[in-house]
């Protein structure tokens, strides 16, 4: 929550970049922009602009982490220094960014079906390039596409999105003023095939009512979000299809 | 109808029974990328790394000589081995050999048989999960550029292909041609007339 004075968030029921209350920003991904990765994934939500790339599986090192059972995920997400207008300083990991790769671990730990690589290493990054508020959400929302583009098996293409509240209204998609000021955000990871929530965080306070709205739009944005993520994962592959097919 | 799937998306409205599939009440749903055949009822993996098999003849090269056994880099997250004593040729360390699995072991490392040192030639690594389609249906795909270039090839299912002698350039344009190009349909002819129309 920001200190000082409050802005106005909402005038005659639009958002200060003109936005519905349950109006995502544009989205744009583009699949394997990173061509050393086994998978990548560059993300345009609005103003964040985030690339994720996904290495292995590979040997686990060092050795005492290995579980014999299953494969362990790496994730690190970081801010570059020059991402945002806020102090980043150098883009070491610091306490947020490690929280966050931490829930970030958590959601993909639930999707990708480690049982298959046991005694390796999935390593997953998320690189900020321009941050605007909800940069765990497209973080995530960019991974997926990373993983699912590698090759690695998973059980679902997760996205994420957070909601939040400016006076009586609930808000879905926070940019950065409205992350800094509103009463209360909420970033939610769903698995949209089953409806089950992988990431739930929350920041002010909600009622009961606000959450089951702010989770009704989270579920409804599945429908473009999961579009995005599909059709971004099938462009490289229909491109060069189209070269023959006239 | 042929088409391109993601992990999650509806393959079936009945739970039936595919490889790298997951099925509910409701249906079965892919879980990986890859390309699906309505008709037959097949998901092939677009991407993916190979995972160690019985039989599987793989390419690789030895990273260390421990005496009694051979460490051997397969280009997956587990490694080969391989016990001194049950061979007969000379390997050393950075020899690049072709071998075959015996078994696993427990931990995913590879006991191979049989290994041969393959001398000079030129290495190349694709994607393991394009190999199907650089060998064909028949060989007929391997065999087309073994005849049109005479190089020969020896493939490994880990991603290492291995060529020597004759147009080795050719070789690998086509070879690289085939993985970009593997989903889509009438390859077996385009390779043919781009290695005709490159044949000196």
């Amino acid at each position: 929550m920001g200190g000082g004075e409050k802005p106005e968030l909402m005038i005659n029921g639009k958002r200060l970049d003109g936005r519905m209350p349950d109006q995502l920003r544009s989205i744009k991904i583009e699949s394997g922009v990173i061509k050393n990765a086994v998978g990548s994934a560059y993300i345009e939500w609005g103003n964040n602009k985030i690339i994720a790339a996904v290495y292995g599986p590979k040997e686990a090192l060092p050795k005492h982490v290995q579980d014999p059972e299953r494969a362990i995920i790496k994730c690190r997400y970081t801010m570059a220094p020059f991402s945002s207008l806020e102090e980043h300083g150098r883009s070491g990991p610091n306490r947020r960014s490690t929280e966050i790769s931490k829930v970030t671990k958590e959601v993909f730990e639930n999707v990708i079906m480690l049982e298959k690589f046991p005694g390796s290493e999935i390593d997953i990054f998320v690189e900020v390039l321009q941050g605007d508020g909800g940069t765990r959400a497209a973080g995530i929302t960019a991974a997926a596409v990373a993983v699912a583009a590698s090759g690695i098996p998973m059980t679902d293409i997760p996205y994420a999105v957070s909601f939040g509240k400016v006076g009586d209204t609930v808000i879905l998609d926070l940019n950065k003023i409205e992350d800094n000021y509103s009463d209360a955000d909420m970033p939610v990871a769903i698995s949209p095939r089953t409806g089950d929530i992988l990431l739930l965080q929350m920041d002010g306070t909600l009622s009961k009512d606000d959450v089951k709205a702010g989770m009704d739009m989270v579920y409804r944005a599945a429908e473009v979000i999961t579009k995005v993520q599909r059709d971004a994962l099938k462009a490289p592959y229909e491109k060069i299809s189209e070269r023959y097919t006239k | 109808m042929q088409r391109i799937v993601v992990p999650g998306e509806r393959l079936h409205d009945k739970p039936i029974r595919i490889d790298n599939t997951i099925t509910d009440n409701n249906g079965t749903y892919s879980c990986i990328l890859g390309y699906f055949d309505d008709q037959s009822k097949s998901l092939i993996p677009l991407e993916g790394l190979w995972l160690p098999k019985s039989g599987d003849t793989v390419v690789g090269i030895v990273e260390e000589d421990r005496g009694t056994t051979f460490t051997i880099n397969l280009n997956a997250p587990y490694r080969g081995l391989i016990i001194a004593r049950f061979i007969e040729t000379d390997i050393r360390a950075r020899d690049v050999i072709i071998a075959s699995i015996k078994e696993l072991e427990k931990d995913g490392t590879a006991i191979l048989v049989r290994p041969k040192r393959l001398e000079g030639g030129k290495m190349i690594s694709v994607k393991p999960s394009k190999i199907p389609r650089i060998i064909g249906k028949a060989n007929t795909m391997v065999k087309q550029i073994t005849d049109n270039t005479g190089t020969s090839l020896i493939i490994g299912l880990n991603g290492i292909i291995w060529l020597k002698g004759g147009n080795v350039d050719l070789a690998t344009k086509a070879i690289l041609q085939i993985e970009e190009e593997a989903h889509t349909s009438g390859l077996t002819d385009r390779i043919r007339e781009m290695l005709e129309a490159n044949k000196v």
